[in-house]
């Protein structure tokens, strides 16, 4: 199996991290001092060398890395297992233990007591705990860090990306143009992860079609961001801001906060979204007819502050938004319905009706267009498409709805 | 035979709402007083404009081909434009058919066309108000007969032009008649009780009505209530109380996909929807006051629809209501 790159290249030690070396040095001191400090917080954003930080760090001392998360710390059986003293099943062999407990951010409202049983964890542990963390900073964490040391790991300079770009291209022995590479550093903003993962992106795509889904990414990602901001994050005066940095206009929006709000909410909190989401719509629909583009403050209020102030439990969890799906499914159908349409349009004619009508007809006129006098078949005029649309109709009702058993 | 008073001339088509249209004024069920009056404006040879305002199914259409039938005789194709406002896209396409058809002058005795413009309350306020100055240009060589299902939806000013009859819908015994006329003709065995679901399942329209039954009689010549309902019920947005009950059961993701599903399979309008909904609400297994309320929300979200919002999201907006009503609150 190929490794993606980003595990492929993964430092294996200290000395093949790059660009931090004050945090290694501190985290040399924490694990040689402890258990003067039980636990270490490892501060920083995306792709600055966290998970890195750790592995090496068990490498170098050749420990056994115990990886914790969130629901972990709820659950004592599990706890337990990893608390307990290697005494009681000593041996000459057993290595020493790491415990990591992985982007504590994860922790959330809806966790209550998480961060209290972190810190009764810390008081307890035999072991060094490494604690991630991507904003220590939010008050929910104060009395977590006053239990542990802080590492603050700061963002990648550009060189130090680059250097690790040129690294890895050298070792796999492609080429990349001036100009991708550049791009690739630029976007990075610092996160050696997501640069790796657009060098692989450039490297199987091709350069061309890697530009390409990079813009298309970015209005994802904008996407993404902004709905996990106007669902999930407390509703504050800013929100009536939210779309402006979104490359999409509300009608575009609507769509997928329409797909997505049941993802997020459910029963009063689904109500009230759908609610605010009906009356965006209401709006859009006024601008379109009296032409009165000022009713947009509206649609994009409701969007915005109505979707976030429809429920006040506020959390932060993960969810995979969906894609609007609502227009290709109109397009699909309408693809399936052509058939049928310009069939009972022919048929409104003969009969003097309006479409429409006809429409509503649908369902009764497969069984009387199948039994065409020869001069009604003419003046219907059904090509052979048309035709065969009408026998499978007829067919397919009469299965549906068991109708044979009705024959003589 | 009562039957005597109304027999249609037969024209050769298969389709039976044509072979059965009545084409003299004695056929037609059900109007008595209209029929008199029309006729006697006829018999001048002269119409005022025209209005027919009646649900849908009640023979405005076939009045209207009535009377240019016997205005012009065998002329009638020459002399004669349908026109459907609710197909016919913009008030321009409107007016340049009108334009073409009465630059020439009528064939015959009469002097003066006509247009039958249906489902005129399909046309926008503003498109009326073209199409009454269009009535007023053409007005020596041109009669309008318009249909409508509302009369209130026609501006007053072509409402002030027009001689406007109000159609009834058929009653039983109407639609019974011409159920045993046709029946007897096709050679079709049904009981009264096959007559009475015809009749329920088609709400006293007469279009309906023969639809129905030429369809069941594909099937089978001998025609069952039971054939009937089977029918109707593969057709009507019976999923719709499906929908509903995923819904009341608290699964909205459910209720959502499938709702989306039912009215792109069938092509089924918001309005059809919410009609279904509007009558399911009753028969639900919730409480009377809950009842009450979704339906308030359910008209409320009918006249958005008019108004022209989002079908789905209106809809989906009216489910999320019944996700919180099937938890009692």
């Amino acid at each position: 199996m190929r490794l993606p790159l980003i595990e492929k290249y993964r430092a294996a030690s200290f000395s093949e991290i790059k660009g931090q070396d004050l945090a290694i040095q501190d985290i040399r001191d924490f694990f040689e001092s402890f258990p003067k400090k039980r636990a270490i917080i490892l501060n920083g954003a995306v792709g600055t060398g966290k998970t890195s930080m750790v592995l090496a760090l068990a490498k170098e001392y050749d420990l056994e890395l115990f990886e914790l998360n969130a629901s972990d710390l709820r659950n004592k059986s599990s706890l337990e297992a990893v608390l307990k003293p290697s005494t009681q099943q000593s041996s000459l062999f057993q290595k020493g233990k790491l415990i990591l407990m992985d982007e504590a951010d994860g922790i959330t409202g809806s966790d209550r007591g998480g961060v209290s049983e972190l810190i009764r964890l810390i008081a307890e542990t035999q072991f060094p705990i490494v604690i991630t963390a991507n904003d220590i900073w939010q008050k929910k964490f104060s009395p977590l860090r006053q239990k542990c040391k802080i590492i603050n790991l700061k963002e990648l300079d550009e060189s130090v990306i680059r250097e690790i770009l040129y690294g890895v291209i050298d070792k796999e022995g492609k080429k990349l143009s001036q100009e991708t590479f550049d791009l690739i550093v630029k976007k990075s903003q610092g996160d050696a992860r997501a640069a790796l993962n657009d060098l692989e992106l450039a490297l199987n795509l091709g350069e061309g079609e890697f530009i390409n889904e990079l813009s298309e990414r970015e209005k994802r990602d904008d996407i993404f961001n902004v709905l996990k901001n106007v669902f999930q994050a407390p509703t504050d005066l800013g929100i009536v801001r939210a779309y402006d940095s979104v490359h999409m206009d509300l009608n575009e929006i609507s769509l997928w906060i329409e797909e997505n709000i049941p993802l997020e909410y459910k029963g009063e909190a689904l109500v009230k979204a759908y609610d605010a989401l009906s009356k965006a719509d209401i709006f859009k629909g006024r601008i379109y007819r009296q032409q009165h583009w000022r009713f947009l403050v509206y649609q994009n209020f409701f969007l915005s502050a109505g979707i976030s102030s429809a429920t006040k439990v506020k959390y932060n969890k993960f969810t995979k938004y969906q894609k609007p799906s609502r227009i290709l499914k109109i397009w699909l159908a309408n693809q399936r319905n052509a058939k049928r349409k310009s069939v009972m349009g022919k048929c409104a004619r003969l009969c003097h009706m309006s479409k429409k009508k006809m429409m509503k007809e649908a369902f009764l006129m497969p069984f009387i267009l199948s039994e065409l006098g020869d001069r009604d078949k003419a003046r219907l005029d059904l090509d052979e498409k048309e035709a065969a649309y009408i026998e499978d109709k007829k067919v397919s009702l009469i299965l549906a709805n068991g109708l044979n058993r009705f024959r003589v | 035979m009562e039957t005597e008073s109304f027999i249609p001339r037969e024209n050769d088509s298969s389709i039976w709402t044509e072979k059965y249209r009545p084409d003299k004024f004695e056929g037609l069920v059900g109007q008595d007083e209209i029929v008199n009056k029309v006729q006697g404006l006829t018999k001048a040879m002269n119409i005022p404009h025209l209005l027919f305002a009646g649900p849908a199914g009640t023979g405005k259409s076939t009045l209207a081909l009535i009377v240019v039938k016997e205005l012009f005789g065998d002329t009638w194709k020459e002399n004669y434009l349908e026109l459907n406002a609710s197909d016919e896209r913009g008030i321009d396409v409107v007016r340049q058919k009108v334009k073409d058809f009465a630059r020439t002058k009528a064939l015959g005795n009469v002097p003066f066309k006509v247009i039958f413009l249906d489902e005129a309350d399909a046309l926008t306020k503003e498109a009326q108000q073209a199409l009454r100055r269009t009535m007023e240009n053409y007005t020596k060589t041109c009669r309008f007969v318009m249909s409508c299902n509302y009369s209130s939806k026609i501006i007053d000013p072509i409402q002030s032009r027009c001689v406007i009859f109000r159609f009834k819908l058929l009653e039983k015994k109407d639609i019974e008649k011409r159920i045993k006329f046709i029946a007897e003709r096709e050679k079709l065995q049904l009981s009264d009780a096959t007559i009475e679901a015809i009749y329920e399942a088609s709400e006293g329209d007469c279009r309906r009505t023969i639809n129905l039954l030429q369809a069941s009689a594909s099937i089978s010549p001998s025609i069952t209530s039971e054939l009937i309902q089977t029918l109707v019920a593969g057709a009507k947005p019976a999923e719709i109380k499906i929908v509903l009950e995923y819904a009341l059961s608290g699964d909205f993701l459910r209720a959502k996909e499938k709702l989306l599903d039912v009215m792109l399979k069938e092509s089924i309008s918001g309005t059809d929807v919410i009609k279904s909904i509007q009558k399911e609400v009753w028969n639900l297994q919730i409480e009377d006051e809950l009842k009450v309320r979704l339906t308030e929300k359910t008209g409320e979200i009918e006249f958005r629809l008019v108004e022209g919002s989002d079908e789905f999201i209106q809809l989906e907006a009216l489910l999320a209501s019944f996700v919180l009503a099937g938890k009692g609150v």
